[in-house]
């Protein structure tokens, strides 16, 4: 214990009533879902996946959306931005607006585009999955290459993820055009993450 | 000013002076030139003696391959015993001058040029001895040559830095030339890295580079210098490799005098390009944050109270 | 501009228009103190949810709201060593600066190569639109200007090398 440097240690964690110890879980309301788990979760991605095929991504993205685990663990919602991911992906570019129209409208829109709001920072907040993501950001130039090559655009290709982030920043744009700089507001306000 | 010139300026320019006979005048004078190499010009007896003398780091080495007698080719009659602390001094007689003009430039390019002299020895003997050896060599068949032609002369070290060397070989087919060189930042590195890949790539993209040496760069001792003592194999990529090879057609006599001098700048002229760069850089970011700062003040609100003048030189407020 | 520059330049303006919605507030925690709360943290009730902006893996913006203060930084792309130079020696220039740039964050955030900090007191001096407009402008011209000077070098590289090769034959 001598070794320990009392001077290091940050005292306001260890007093109860300070300002560093906030009960965050006061923030939350109380009509606050039911924890789900990561198998139900799963569950509903299968329903999604139908839905999808079924040539309904409406009805998908409206559900996928509705059944937000936000009472669920970390496990359960990584399962569930997952599927949200998949159904962004599975509409086409077109068909976005006239989509996003349908499920941001009616009973519980206003909730379902900020609770696609939430996922859509979400998915570009996760590290890259699938091939991209691995790349080394660096490639250093070799020597004795075949040259040629030194020159070249920054611009040209795509980094790791590329084309799933554009996906994200395209429905992004699409609701923000519909619902307006609000619903931006409430994702970093809302304690009730997904 | 693409391209360093091979003599020292400020030698030439200060004997022209001298030369062109204007009064004579005491003169003591430090020079420095590139690679650490010190100049010291004096008038110690009378002012009409300019004594010149040179210290290299390396002339012992230089020594080593011949550059007492180059040097005694260029200035023979000139020679004195060194100044303590230097390594060979002249002494120019201004009342003992040749008489024509053409004579007198000559004599001053070619004090000038004295570190280009006494740096040249090795590659003459390396020259001399790719002459040798090629003759040698056109006696035999490639497979029958002696072991001597076929692995070439022995290789020549001039250290002629702290912790940069020159390497010079000579084979019957060609005389290579090996720089290592150091950089000390990160940046310098990089850059460094993208001129010698340049250097590498020119050869094979411009047509009427055909001709000119083969450029090869890598971080780690070539195969040239195996066994050569003192190398450090440090391969933390501060270290790199530089390898000229010269062809036949770059060691006839008549190009001969002219290449030498041009592969010695190569060290200070590509850092000297090094250096540019970065300042060029350091001026456009600088122009860059200068207009950063034009835009963030943009968002100013203009609100404050400005004084304007009418035609007839009232003032005026402006409300806001 | 490539073409999915223009969405992720529109994502981050809308985001950090929403993000500056910031206000004086007191430090709770020490009295007559008024500090950036994104900087002190330290009460968590002030902090809001963290935002990141991706283009792809290597350029990102991350918003880090509070009550009082916002704190944007931004990752530029590198692809090379060249640029990974280009983008330290950029970076370090204009944090050297910062007293001018007032906005500036001394030292970025860990895992990024710039960091603005935006306080109250900045948005109520300036005009918070035009604030936006710095940094997105600041984002396209660090891009284009970390690529000009990597033609540039490339250039020049290639221009001394041919020229120094040239006298030998």
């Amino acid at each position: 214990m001598s070794q320990l440097n009392y001077r290091t240690i940050n005292i306001d964690v260890l007093d109860p009533d300070s300002s560093i110890n906030f009960p965050m879980d006061t923030l939350l309301p109380a009509t606050l879902p039911p924890p789900t788990t990561s198998s139900a979760a799963a569950s509903v991605a299968s329903e999604v996946r139908q839905l999808l095929r079924g040539g309904d991504p409406e009805g998908a993205l409206r559900h996928v959306l509705d059944t937000a685990p936000l009472g669920g663990d970390d496990r359960a919602k990584e399962v569930h931005l997952a599927a949200v991911t998949e159904v962004l992906q599975g509409i086409r570019q077109g068909e976005m607006s006239r989509v996003l129209e349908g499920v941001c409208t009616g009973d519980g829109g206003a909730e379902r585009a900020d609770c696609l709001m939430k996922y859509l920072y979400k998915g570009m907040a996760s590290p890259v999955s699938g091939a991209g993501g691995a790349q080394s950001p660096r490639k250093s130039v070799s020597p004795q290459g075949t040259g040629f090559s030194q020159i070249q655009g920054r611009n040209l290709g795509e980094g790791g993820g590329g084309q799933q982030m554009s996906v994200l920043l395209s429905w992004h744009e699409k609701l923000v055009e519909l619902v307006g700089t609000g619903s931006i507001v409430r994702v970093m306000t809302d304690r009730r993450t997904v | 000013m693409l391209l360093l010139d091979y003599h020292n300026v400020l030698i030439h320019s200060l004997l022209t002076e001298r030369f062109s006979g204007s009064t004579p005048v005491s003169i003591d004078q430090i020079v420095s030139d590139f690679d650490g190499v010190t100049f010291h010009l004096s008038t110690p007896e009378s002012k009409t003696k300019i004594l010149i003398s040179i210290q290299v780091k390396c002339f012992r080495e230089l020594v080593q391959y011949g550059a007492q007698q180059v040097l005694e080719r260029e200035y023979g009659p000139y020679i004195v015993d060194p100044e303590p602390g230097y390594d060979f001094s002249v002494l120019i007689d201004l009342e003992n001058l040749p008489a024509e003009q053409e004579a007198k430039d000559d004599l001053i390019m070619r004090l000038a040029l004295m570190k280009r002299n006494a740096m040249a020895a090795p590659f003459e003997r390396a020259f001399d001895e790719f002459a040798k050896l090629s003759e040698e060599a056109s006696r035999y068949t490639t497979e029958s040559a002696p072991q001597g032609v076929k692995e070439g002369g022995e290789v020549m070290a001039i250290h002629y830095r702290e912790e940069e060397a020159m390497y010079i070989k000579a084979s019957h087919d060609r005389v290579t030339v090996i720089f290592s060189t150091v950089f000390r930042e990160e940046t310098d590195r990089i850059f460094g890295k993208v001129f010698l890949q340049e250097f590498v790539d020119a050869r094979r993209r411009v047509l009427t580079l055909q001709n000119a040496p083969q450029v090869l760069f890598r971080n780690d001792p070539p195969l040239e210098l195996a066994g050569v003592p003192g190398l450090q194999n440090v391969n933390d990529g501060t270290l790199s490799y530089v390898t000229f090879v010269l062809f036949p057609r770059h060691l006839t006599p008549q190009r001969r005098y002219e290449n030498i001098s041009h592969i010695q700048i190569f060290r200070d002229y590509f850092h000297y390009h090094i250096k540019a760069s970065k300042a060029y850089i350091h001026t456009r970011m600088r122009k860059r944050t200068a207009d950063f700062l034009q835009v963030l003040n943009r968002a100013r609100p203009e609100n404050e109270e400005r004084e304007r003048k009418t035609a007839s030189g009232r003032t005026f407020r402006v409300q806001g | 501009m490539s073409t999915s520059l223009r969405p992720y330049l529109q994502c981050v303006r809308s985001s950090l228009s929403a993000a500056l919605a910031i206000s004086n507030f007191a430090s709770q925690t020490s009295e007559r103190h008024n500090v950036p709360e994104i900087e002190a943290a330290s009460s968590p009730e002030l902090l809001l949810n963290p935002l990141v902006i991706s283009r792809n893996y290597d350029e990102r913006t991350f918003i880090e709201p509070s009550v009082n203060s916002v704190r944007v930084s931004l990752k530029v792309k590198q692809a090379d060593e060249i640029e990974h130079i280009l983008v330290h020696k950029f970076a370090r220039f204009l944090t050297q600066r910062a007293d001018a740039f007032l906005i500036l964050r001394r030292k970025p955030v860990e895992g990024y190569d710039i960091s603005f900090l935006i306080t109250n007191f900045h948005t109520e001096a300036m005009l918070k639109h035009k604030i936006v407009d710095f940094v997105i402008e600041f984002m396209e011209e660090v891009d284009k200007e970390i690529s000009e000077m990597k033609l540039f070098l490339n250039a020049r590289a290639r221009f001394v090398a041919e020229s120094f090769l040239t006298p030998f034959d």
